[in-house]
């Protein structure tokens, strides 16, 4: 059996040593690397989400960073203080202004209008075929941007919003990352997850088969928005600033990215485009502003990790088109399988795993002798 | 609100939008063939706009060598974004190449910026080319009315060739059905390339005329009109000449018609608009307005 | 399939590899020790803030090579911590926390947009870090921020009152055309407030219309005013120096000889590089002239030209410049200069420190310095002194 395959080595892989590192963020709010922490759990969703449409449903949206700002935005309205709604966002309705939710509620909320924005946009944009209907989600983006820099009195315009409170900590962020990726699981995993895979595969065929492919798309759509504006709730709240422009084209693109990069296929592949985008970046800035390379000093070359990253981008698309997981969902099964748990408190999987490694062990030795 | 008034905003809609119409062609021919959003066209406008800037600053050579020079090397830009980023995933989903498009757009603009700078830059054309004719309320400029007679040109001189020439059957055959003209003996890369080829000349030169028209240029200065020549070429059909040149001509006066007409407490809403106005079309329209069933690759 | 795996994994593992290296190898990770002040530049130098936030941070840089020169903060060096925003939010934010967490910067100092600045400034303001802008203008951001946040430039309320003030008493203008550009919080806020006061002053505003940044099209806007308002006395253009040339220049080609005024958005060298003959009768209220010759101006020029090549590109280098001497000043003047409140502290008593951009007093408990502005005029190609306004 293949060491990936043994159940010890997946519970301390995939969720053991993850959740230590992620109960050692808990501790330590505001720091760097608990930021990037965060980071990446934020984008475990909003990848995710997007996945469910591009990946599993045959569709392909560039929408997602309206949805995120609906969230983010609505979102808002229910955790900011009075005052601030009163000094700067006067349009709203007074029952708003007065009102203040705790966090998880005002999520939802924000998630819900999401998903209501995306059911009346998908009614009309969904029976689009594929590259039309790109268009049109980055028409949404326009347009939900329109919106979010001119309505001043409701939005503050192109000033943005300030002063969201801090309830954007590890905890929450992956508390809402597993529950949304257990949903997500088991949607797919269901008959409705085999309809919809049915669609991407063979949309003719799926139609004969007597599955209303609008109606799946429009639910996937609206499924999608829901993450992504609970998504863009978290981000705007770990971010504190809110504002049209950093929900603008860039965003979309860096979470289709992302998704790529992990790979399309799986939901898996959210986990570790999230990681890949959000740390291997933060390596590569080093190179950027000037470093000592064997004691040889390096000029300042800003720009180069844009460089670098898009060129990786289009060579992993090129060799490697599934993504850095390609197919496997092990990640994601591993998390959620009951038989990971069990087999990491009994000592019998304990010695199988022992067993695998010293079986490579000898294979190894052996390649050597052979070798020579 | 005088008819001056209203005509002088149409007539500044043609004027923009015969330069969405030039570059959309290019999108449209590209599309047409491989089904390929080129995200990193745009950014072939803006190498045209800053190879013509070197060459006349630099090297300060005459208009004519500069814009056949800033051509042949956007031509050759083109191929080798062809060759490297999009002929090995011919066979992808054609969200794949979407995303290599947007890559290479990315790698391009960083490119352009390290080399050049972040600035804007100013661009000069000769004075006679932007010397001004008025008639009446309507002021046009020499190079305007060159641009819009350059579309038309286009238009036309390239619809001939798709019809009666063989290679624009090959092109039009390959729009149809790659793999049953690659049966018939069609070489699909050769194609290929004469698309990248035509598409990048005409984005060169779009380039260089944008540059020229608004006297400045930047690495981000292809992203917009790029974008715009999509939603131009899908307004009007993707996958036929007439149907881009239409949609760039719709766009351009829909944006000035939205810019110049409305009250300007809607105005902010401009860009917004045009997209609505897109959705709406394609809803009546889902293959354009003179589009008409696009051949399955199958 | 298996070796592209590998080669992927490979190369991914030795990028990190030779990251973490430089990463522990450049020094970070203790605080100001012994002999160097570390001060953190956060700019956004690639992406759509570029052109405003590079010439910024060269100016920034430029001034720290200058003070270490003549050295230092009584001996001790200052250490430049700088890190690409990427005009990328993730990213600023990133970074900001990077600087205070990890390379344990005293002072944050950066950006010319106000949202990004806002955002910054939060991050430094939980941390107890001061933050200073060296080119956002948003008045408000030190309300909203908190007491660590400071504005190195003056606020877009003094500016636009400057405007309006010139208009009204120098040029006895009564009626005007307002161009917004609707895409950014600082053309807006500028056209408020210039709006606001022109109002008060007795002014008319005939014609108000909007455009977006980068729009490189005016001709709906311009035919819209020769139709509506052609007779008004002049026209202010609230913009950015992206489009500062591309506008006067259409509606100068359109026979509009008006005067044009607008803020510091139009001091730039491109105004007249892109229009040309045309860029007459236009006025700029602005921090200072770079054509000044005021001994410390021509210097900074010239330096700035000898060290990168170019002139100045805009009046951000020297904003830039001078907020690292506004750092300077406060560290010389702490208590304590490796502790950031003292710098915080130190800072806020700025009073008559002379930069290249004016003079910076920091009055009665405010962020925002009360700095005068100087209203050129373009002509000829150059900028030509007019005035110096310090509105009430």
């Amino acid at each position: 059996m293949r060491l990936r395959d043994n159940n010890v080595f997946r519970f301390w892989s995939f969720v053991g040593i993850p959740l230590m590192i992620i109960i050692i963020a808990c501790f330590h709010q505001g720091g760097y690397y608990t930021h990037l922490i965060n980071t990446f759990g934020i984008y475990i969703i909003l990848v995710a989400s997007l996945n469910l449409v591009n990946g599993f449903s045959g569709m392909f949206s560039m929408g997602h960073a309206a949805f995120m700002a609906i969230g983010a935005y609505v979102s808002a309205y229910f955790t900011l203080p009075t005052d601030i709604k009163y000094s700067f966002l006067p349009g709203l309705p007074h029952w708003l202004k007065d009102i203040q939710l705790p966090f998880l509620a005002a999520m939802l909320l924000g998630s819900i209008a999401a998903m209501l924005v995306a059911l009346v946009v998908g009614f009309c944009v969904l029976r689009m075929k594929g590259h039309y209907l790109s268009v049109a989600t980055l028409g949404l983006i326009v347009i939900v941007r329109s919106v979010l820099d001119n309505q001043d009195s409701i939005t503050n315009g192109a000033r943005g919003i300030t002063g969201l409170p801090d309830h954007a900590v590890t905890w929450t962020i992956f508390f809402v990352a597993v529950v949304v990726m257990y949903i997500l699981h088991r949607t797919i995993r269901s008959g409705f997850g085999r309809e919809l895979i049915a669609i991407r595969d063979d949309t003719v065929a799926a139609r004969t088969m007597g599955i209303n492919v609008t109606k799946y798309r429009v639910l996937i759509f609206a499924m999608s928005a829901f993450f992504a504006g609970a998504g863009g709730a978290l981000w705007g709240h770990l971010q504190s600033v809110i504002s049209g422009k950093f929900y603008y084209y860039d965003m979309s693109f860096k979470i289709v990215q992302t998704s790529i990069i992990g790979g399309v296929y799986t939901l898996s592949g959210s986990i570790v485009g999230s990681l890949f985008m959000t740390f291997v970046p933060e390596f590569l800035s080093p190179l950027e502003s000037g470093l000592q390379i064997f004691g040889v000093q390096l000029p300042e070359m800003y720009g180069l990790s844009n460089l670098i990253m898009a060129a990786f981008l289009v060579v992993l698309i090129i060799f490697r088109r599934q993504g850095l997981v390609g197919y496997s969902e092990n990640i994601v099964n591993s998390i959620f399988s009951p038989d990971v748990y069990k087999a990491a408190v009994s000592p019998k999987e304990y010695k199988k795993l022992l067993g695998i490694i010293a079986s490579k062990f000898t294979r190894l030795l052996h390649k050597k002798d052979n070798k020579s | 609100m005088s008819i001056e008034y209203i005509i002088s905003q149409l007539i500044n809609g043609l004027r923009l939008g015969s330069v969405y119409a030039m570059v959309a062609i290019g999108y449209s021919i590209v599309y047409g063939i491989l089904r390929l959003i080129n995200f990193a066209h745009g950014d072939i406008l803006t190498v045209g706009a800053y190879t013509a800037l070197t060459l006349m600053v630099a090297f300060g050579y005459p208009l004519w060598l500069v814009i056949i020079l800033s051509i042949i090397i956007s031509v050759a830009m083109g191929l080798l974004i062809e060759r490297v980023a999009y002929r090995p995933l011919r066979n992808a989903r054609e969200e794949t190449t979407l995303v290599s498009s947007l890559a290479v757009s990315a790698f391009l603009q960083n490119l352009i910026t390290m080399v050049f700078s972040e600035q804007r830059k100013a661009f000069q054309l000769p004075d006679w080319l932007t010397e001004i004719h008025t008639y009446g309320i309507v002021k046009l400029s020499t190079m305007n009315i060159i641009i819009f007679a350059t579309t038309i040109f286009l238009l036309i001189f390239l619809s001939i060739i798709m019809k009666k020439t063989r290679i624009g059957m090959a092109m039009r055959a390959c729009s149809d059905n790659q793999r049953a003209a690659a049966l018939m003996g069609i070489n699909i890369n050769v194609v290929v390339a004469v698309a990248f080829m035509i598409g990048s000349a005409l984005a060169g030169l779009a380039g260089i005329m944008l540059a020229g028209e608004y006297k400045t240029v930047d690495p981000a200065m292809g992203f917009a009109p790029g974008l715009k020549a999509f939603v131009a070429a899908v307004l009007g059909g993707i996958g036929s000449l007439g149907g881009a040149v239409l949609g760039g001509f719709i766009l351009g006066i829909a944006e000035m018609a939205f810019a110049g007409l409305l009250p300007t407490s809607i105005t902010p809403y401009r860009d917004a608009m045009v997209f609505v106005l897109l959705i709406l079309v394609l809803l009546v329209k889902p293959n354009g307005i003179l589009g008409s069933d696009e051949g399955g690759r199958s | 399939m298996k070796t592209t795996m590998k080669v992927i994994s490979l190369t991914v593992a030795s990028i990190m590899a030779l990251s973490l290296a430089a990463c522990g190898g450049s020094g970070s990770g203790t605080a100001s020790s012994g002999d160097t002040l570390k001060v953190g530049a956060l700019y956004n130098l690639t992406g759509g803030q570029a052109s405003l936030d590079k010439p910024s941070y060269n100016g920034f840089k430029m001034a720290a090579d200058e003070i270490n020169a003549a050295g230092g903060i009584d001996g001790k060096m200052i250490e430049v911590v700088s890190y690409d925003g990427k005009t990328d939010q993730t990213t600023c934010a990133n970074n900001a926390k990077k600087m205070i967490d990890v390379d344990n910067v005293l002072i944050v100092a950066g950006f010319s947009d106000s949202n990004y600045a806002l955002a910054a400034g939060q991050i430094c303001q939980q941390k107890s870090v001061p933050f200073i802008t060296s080119g956002a203008t948003l008045q408000t951001i030190p309300d909203q921020v908190g007491d660590y946040a400071f504005l190195a430039p003056f606020g877009d309320d003094i500016q636009a009152y400057a405007c309006a003030d010139f208009m009204l008493d120098d040029m006895n203008a009564k009626t005007c055309y307002l161009l917004t550009d609707m895409s950014m919080e600082f053309t807006k806020t500028l056209a408020e407030c210039f709006e606001e006061r022109f109002l008060a002053g007795g002014g008319e505003i005939i014609l108000k219309d909007t455009y977006m940044n980068k729009d490189p099209d005016f001709s709906a806007q311009i035919d819209r005013f020769l139709a509506e308002a052609p007779d008004v006395d002049f026209l202010f253009i609230s913009g950015v120096p992206d489009d500062a040339g591309v506008v006067v220049k259409q509606f100068r080609d359109k026979g509009v000889t008006l005067p044009i005024i607008s803020g510091d958005g139009y001091d730039t060298p491109l105004l007249m590089e892109v229009a040309g003959d045309q860029a007459y009768d236009v006025y700029v209220g602005t921090h200072t002239s770079l054509a000044n010759p005021d001994e410390k101006v021509v210097n900074f020029v010239k330096g700035y030209n000898e060290l990168y090549g170019n002139a100045p590109e805009n009046a951000f280098a020297a904003l830039g410049y001078d907020c690292m001497y506004l750092i300077a000043d406060a560290m010389k003047r702490a208590t304590d200069p490796t502790d950031p409140t003292a710098i915080r502290d130190a800072l806020a008593e700025t009073s008559g420190l002379v930069g290249v951009t004016g003079t910076v007093t920091y009055l009665n408990g405010s962020h925002v310095p009360t700095k005068s502005v100087t209203i050129n005029k373009a002509e000829n190609g150059e900028f030509v002194f007019q005035k110096e306004i310090t509105p009430e």
